[in-house]
């Protein structure tokens, strides 16, 4: 009698798994070959872009110590400024001191009597004195 | 950031890939030239497999079901194509293989499916799950049921006891 009648759970599947269809060793042996091949295959890529990574450094290097990196760094700055002066949205402007503004303005207050105006401030400016003459000396 | 290899360990990976695939078309040269077909594509994409998705037997088995259902239906398995075994001839384990073979071969593609992948593919019901977008108590139901059917199946194909036999 069969395994799965005594124990019909456990054994069936038991059955199932043992029983489980098998590949050919050479059929193992070829895609394992395969997987390994593309493995190394993308491997000597990877250091393909590493190589050229530390070309690049290496180049950066060498530029670096003779001052190309700030010549370049300059010429990037001046390239910005120059796009920010073309890029940049101009705006309407609008003149104060103009001769129109000066003679439409609003007219300041009037300084009281006896006060003048002095930095923008009404002051009492005393009166100048004036020079006192004397009559004539009698001469006969 | 640091990337898995899937394949990094290929050969249990080919052994259960093709358990899975014997299992839905039939064990011989075209479950080979699936298998070897998976592997092809699982090459070509090997970027796209996402360690946080699953496992890489789950990827890998996702792969070989689309190579199954790209192919043309008569590759299917069917219950004729399958050998039937010779009690006379054939050694008690090829007679016991033969039984499962064909028992399985007779269900429906569902159970066959389920069938294949978890004693195939050697799947947890859990992962089962996930391959097919279901839950996992659902899936262990329905493996319950197939199992239940594939049992009906072996019980209707076992051979009359020999005479031989039955007298010890």
């Amino acid at each position: 009698m069969r395994s799965w009648r005594r124990n019909p759970e456990s054994g069936l599947e038991a059955e199932l798994r043992s029983n489980r269809p098998e590949p050919s060793r050479e059929l193992v042996d070829r895609l394992e070959m395969r997987v390994r091949t593309h493995g190394r295959t993308s491997r000597s890529g990877s250091f393909r872009v590493a190589f050229a990574g530390a070309l690049a450094a290496g180049v950066l290097t060498a530029l670096a110590s003779v001052g190309g990196l700030g010549y370049a760094a300059t010429g990037a700055s001046q390239a910005v400024e120059k796009a920010k002066r073309v890029v940049h949205v101009h705006t309407v402007t609008t003149i104060h001191n103009s001769a129109a503004s000066d003679q439409y303005k609003k007219p300041k207050a009037k300084c009281r009597k006896g006060t003048h105006r002095v930095k923008g401030v009404c002051k009492r400016v005393k009166k100048a004195r004036g020079v006192r003459f004397r009559r004539p000396p009698f001469t006969g | 950031m640091f990337k898995v290899d899937p394949l990094a360990n290929p050969e249990p990976l080919i052994k259960r890939v093709y358990a899975y695939v014997a299992y839905r078309v039939g064990d011989g040269p075209d479950a080979e030239d699936l298998t070897s077909e998976t592997f092809e594509r699982a090459l070509r994409y090997k970027k796209s497999y996402d360690s946080a998705k699953g496992e890489p037997i789950a990827w890998l088995i996702g792969i070989a079901r689309r190579c199954i259902e790209g192919r043309p239906p008569t590759l299917e398995l069917t219950g004729e194509q399958m050998e039937t075994p010779d009690h006379g001839h054939l050694e008690d384990d090829a007679i016991r293989r033969l039984s499962v073979s064909g028992a399985v071969s007779r269900l429906e593609a569902r159970d066959r499916e389920l069938i294949a992948l978890r004693y195939g593919a050697d799947l947890t019901a859990r992962q089962i799950a996930e391959v097919q977008g279901a839950k996992t108590n659902a899936i262990e139901v329905a493996l319950h049921r197939a199992l239940g059917r594939l049992r009906t199946h072996l019980e209707d194909d076992s051979p009359p006891v020999r005479k031989s036999q039955a007298g010890r």
